[in-house]
């Protein structure tokens, strides 16, 4: 059997093509169940914020600490080895936090309304950027929720915290479903 | 390796053998139907390809019941991925030595 020079470069053109594709649908998959389990905290600490306002900003300080521990386990489980420590994913999750919470409480003057639009806008601007690297669907995913959010932000009225749950955490569930398909 | 591996040169069973061999060896495999898509194979086909590499000694096949749906579930064994590399190292030299 010969080969010549165009048709070994086709074949491993063809198998970084396959390896290029089940790396993304890897990602997908394991990424679909955080953005389900950070969908159903979002729906329940929205709707608690609609139904009880004073219990909002404990709600949400209680959702993102059991989420980010739950999502911790999840990653650290899916490490290669499974026991390393997901640095990176720490290092950023802080460094979002921070810069969250320096224009949220230090700088801002947010009122509720605009730190209800906040939060899900800066999250979801993580994730347009992570679709650069890791798969075009994290930036449909990141641009057409932050598009939905201001479009509540602007026109929701009473209804906004509502419509972050149906639209953000709802959003979060049928794409992290979508992916864990992929 | 001055020759290719007669067994992954073929065009299905080179695209099984990427797939599989993209994932980590902790990973579970690929499941019949995501390597399907992935090699636009059809059942017959595909079924056939996985048949030869298995008898090869170069993927496991492992089939269960998920609920009442069967599930088979394809991995790359340790010497289809030795195999897998040799064969890719020859592809790359024939291009550098082209």
């Amino acid at each position: 059997m010969t080969i010549d020079a165009e048709q070994a470069g086709a074949m491993l053109a063809e198998v970084d093509s396959i390896v290029a594709k089940v790396k993304r649908s890897r990602v997908y998959r394991q990424t679909g169940g955080l953005l389900i389990l950070w969908g159903a905290i979002v729906v329940a600490a929205d709707l608690i914020g609609f139904a009880r306002p004073r219990w909002s900003i404990a709600a949400w300080v209680t959702a993102n600490a059991l989420g980010a521990a739950a999502t911790f386990v999840m990653l650290r489980a899916a490490a290669e080895p499974p026991s390393r420590m997901p640095w990176r994913f720490l290092a950023a999750f802080a460094l979002f936090a921070a810069f969250g919470l320096l224009w949220s409480v230090g700088f801002g003057h947010f009122g509720p309304r605009e730190l209800d639009a906040f939060w899900p806008t800066l999250v979801l601007f993580g994730y347009a950027l992570a679709g650069l690297w890791f798969g075009a669907a994290f930036a449909a995913l990141g641009l057409t929720l932050s598009a939905l959010v201001l479009a509540g932000y602007l026109w929701s009225g009473p209804w906004f915290d509502l419509w972050l749950a149906a639209v953000n955490g709802g959003g979060f569930i049928v794409c992290g479903l979508w992916m864990r398909r992929a | 390796m001055d020759a290719p591996d007669e067994t992954i040169h073929q065009p299905v069973r080179l695209r099984i053998m990427a797939a599989l061999t993209a994932l980590p060896p902790s990973d579970e495999g690929l499941d019949f139907a995501q390597l399907k898509t992935l090699t636009g194979a059809t059942d017959g086909n595909l079924g056939a390809h996985l048949d030869h590499l298995a008898r090869a000694g170069y993927v496991e096949v492992a089939k269960a019941f998920v609920g009442r749906r069967p599930r088979t579930t394809v991995k790359a064994s340790r010497a289809g991925r030795a195999a897998f590399a040799r064969h890719v190292a020859f592809l790359r030299s024939v291009i550098d030595g082209a």
